[in-house]
């Protein structure tokens, strides 16, 4: 066989080859594909309401769009850190801050040479407010990454109800609400450090990850997920106050870890910690402890967790939470006794965990911490140890 | 060109001596880390299936092996005793004589029987016998497990102690599985968004979890301990980050094991909850 002609027939079967392995996507029309075509080029000059509009009447789960400033078109502003945080930095940062006290209608206010951040006197109020401004560009690279990272499971709405995030429990947050389980702070939203050392850290035994991201990236996620707040909520309410990071101050137990362990039980029992956690004696035990009147009965299956209600919402559904067993489930935001401190003293938002800072001395959060840890160390991940020691305490009942 | 010569001729023994340094250096970190986590080998397979595997690698590789020292030689010859010298011109030709295709069909054959075919039956065999060789579904002896993966982590499902899916006692669990020793463990695997790929790298078990689909797996653990989940298909931007720990326990651990965790499944339940409720009836 003459080469050309070999080359002509080998070129023809690629073709045909090409060809009938094209045939196949012919037939698949969906209507999801039909969904994506109407988010063509041109209907994002729009404007932002229309936008809005057409984000709503699309399917919950509609393929990342190409252009992702898509729903960026005006800057927005969220609430600010307050005055203390402004103090704090103009003495880390000489010259970055300034105070003047002609701003704020004469009561005096914080100024930033970056244009970061804004004061604004709200006249019907008759009080000054601290805004962070954000532009359509810090948004946009915020948002392209927010797509990249996080959308997946919270949504490309920040709804918390992304495509992965389907049947997952516990469920991922849902930004609209801007509430956040483990942000360690004191008060309702979470300062931008606390939300970088969660999404850093990220949740263990969670799909929520640490995130091996810089400072610009994590920055330009954490404002616009503070745009996601609906309207007159969260970020963009002017009354909610932001959080500072729980105050640790000085550790009492340093040196001292095993009796911090023995102190640490009796809080623990003596203060209702069973109640929702397992209690870690046998009832017998905890009645002394207690010094109950005889015959007192404490719940049924004292030694397992009972499930409580929270504030989170999935499809409309309000979720229940399952306390953690120590011995047994793994605990979300870290198990260092400083770890633990924090958590119990901010407690956890929107379930049954209060904040405990304030209504007990650090010195008895921190024996409790370290009780934790000390059951944690113990028992968790080795069955063995953890059936003999919990089925002493079941022995009795 | 001639001065990086002269700048690098007198240096090439110290730069060889350097090179060597360093390889030796490797060398004895790659021991050190070996007496921790052995990286630098298969190590020993804990599945009763794992040594077809290990088997099937070896034979692959030394086979493999031994080919390219043969071509490296079989083109060795004809360079050195062809090449243009003194008195004698370079010869070559286009192989196209009779006599040169008769040689290329042989060795071609040859090649084929011993590599291809060879490897091929092997295969098929470990297929047949033990890869595709699922457990029967009725046999009380094997735990099963579902699998619901996504971007980026595993969600496992076990019956619980009523051996019944999409029940209250059911077993769930987030990128940590812990199967009994010696019994089969048979996986049923699904996807909500993307392609993974379930890897259990010291059972040599690896398949693709496709959405849309199910897919099987099985093995069967030969001692206990812990292991290694990996997702092996590349699967999005935190790929690298979905990967799990997979607990192998002794028959009397595990069922310790596997009635507590049914009792704190149980008091997790939330029963309105109806969309954590993934299970499907276990396929035949
Ligand atoms: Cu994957």
């Amino acid at each position: 066989m003459r080469r050309p002609t070999l080359y002509v027939l080998l070129t023809a079967c690629v073709a045909i080859a090409a060809l009938s392995s094209f045939r196949g996507d012919e037939i698949v029309s969906e209507p999801s594909l039909a969904a994506e075509a109407s988010l063509a080029p041109e209907e994002v000059e729009a404007s932002s309401d229309e936008q809005a509009e057409v984000a709503n009447d699309e399917p919950r789960h509609f393929r990342a769009p190409h252009n992702v400033n898509l729903f960026i078109t005006e800057d927005d502003a969220v609430r600010a850190p307050g005055e203390d945080w402004f103090e704090q930095q103009a003495e880390l940062f000489p010259g970055r801050y300034s105070y003047d006290e002609s701003l704020a209608d004469g009561e005096g206010g914080w100024v930033d040479k970056d244009g970061k951040y804004e004061l604004r006197y709200d006249e019907e109020e008759e009080e000054a407010f601290y805004w962070r401004v954000l532009t359509k560009e810090e948004l946009t690279i915020g948002r392209q990454d927010y797509v990249q990272f996080c959308a997946s499971c919270h949504g490309f709405e920040g709804d918390g109800y992304g495509r992965s995030a389907q049947h997952l429990r516990p469920g991922p947050r849902n930004f609209q609400r801007a509430m956040f389980k483990f942000s360690k702070v004191t008060q309702a939203l979470p300062s931008d450090e606390a939300l970088k050392t969660l999404i850093r850290n990220g949740l263990d035994g969670t799909p929520m990850l640490a995130w091996d991201l810089s400072d610009q990236q994590l920055d330009g996620i954490i404002q616009y997920i503070k745009t996601l707040s609906e309207p007159e909520t969260g970020w963009r309410d002017l009354f909610t106050e932001i959080g500072d990071v729980v105050e640790v101050g000085e550790n009492p137990w340093v040196g001292k870890e095993s009796e911090a362990v023995t102190a640490g039980e009796k809080v623990y029992h003596k203060n209702d910690c069973y109640a929702c956690h397992p209690g870690y004696l046998a009832p017998p035990d905890l009645a002394a402890l207690r010094e109950a009147p005889e015959g007192t009965t404490f719940r049924d299956n004292l030694s397992y967790p009972a499930i409580k209600d929270s504030d989170y919402t999935v499809l409309d559904h309000q979720l229940k939470i399952l306390p953690p067993d120590f011995t047994w489930h793994q605990l979300r935001a870290g198990t260092t006794p400083l770890d633990l401190f924090k958590t119990i003293a901010a407690g956890i938002k929107g379930a049954a965990m209060p904040q405990w800072k304030g209504a007990f001395p650090d010195e008895d959060i921190w024996a409790v911490a370290y009780y934790v840890h000390h059951l944690v160390t113990e028992y968790k991940d080795q069955p063995a140890k953890r059936s003999a020691f919990m089925n002493a305490l079941r022995r009795d009942q | 060109m001639h001065r990086l010569q002269t700048l690098l001729l007198p240096r090439l023994k110290s730069c060889a001596a350097l090179l060597a340094l360093i390889g030796l250096t490797g060398v004895a970190r790659a021991q050190e880390a070996a007496e921790t986590v052995n990286r630098w080998g298969l190590g020993e397979p804990a599945s009763d299936y794992g040594y077809r595997f290990t088997d099937l690698f070896w034979l692959i590789t030394i086979l493999v092996g031994v080919s390219f020292v043969l071509v490296l030689i079989l083109i060795a010859i004809p360079v050195i005793r062809d090449r243009a010298r003194p008195g004698h011109k370079a010869s070559f030709d286009h192989g196209s004589s009779l006599h040169d295709k008769q040689v290329t069909t042989v060795i071609s054959v040859i090649t084929f029987l011993v590599l291809d075919a060879w490897v091929l039956v092997i295969a098929m065999q470990d297929l047949r016998e033990a890869y595709w060789a699922y457990p029967d579904g009725d046999d009380e002896g094997v735990y099963e497990v579902q699998v619901l993966a996504q971007q980026w982590s595993w969600n496992f499902r076990a019956a619980g102690a009523d051996g019944e899916f999409g029940t209250a006692d059911d077993i769930l669990s987030n990128s940590e599985l812990v199967v009994p020793v010696g019994r089969p463990v048979s996986f049923q695997m699904t996807s909500k968004d993307v392609i993974h790929a379930l890897f259990l790298p010291e059972m040599r078990m690896k398949k693709d979890v496709n959405p849309g689909d199910l897919n099987k797996a099985w093995f069967q653990a030969n001692r206990s301990g812990d292991f290694t989940i990996l997702c092996a298909e590349l699967c999005g931007f935190a790929h690298y980050q979905m990967h799990g720990k997979l607990t192998v326990l002794e028959q009397d651990t595990f069922n310790e094991w596997e009635q507590e965790a049914s009792k704190l499944a149980l008091a997790a339940f939330d029963s309105e909850d109806t969309e954590s409720q993934w299970a499907w009836d276990w396929e035949q």
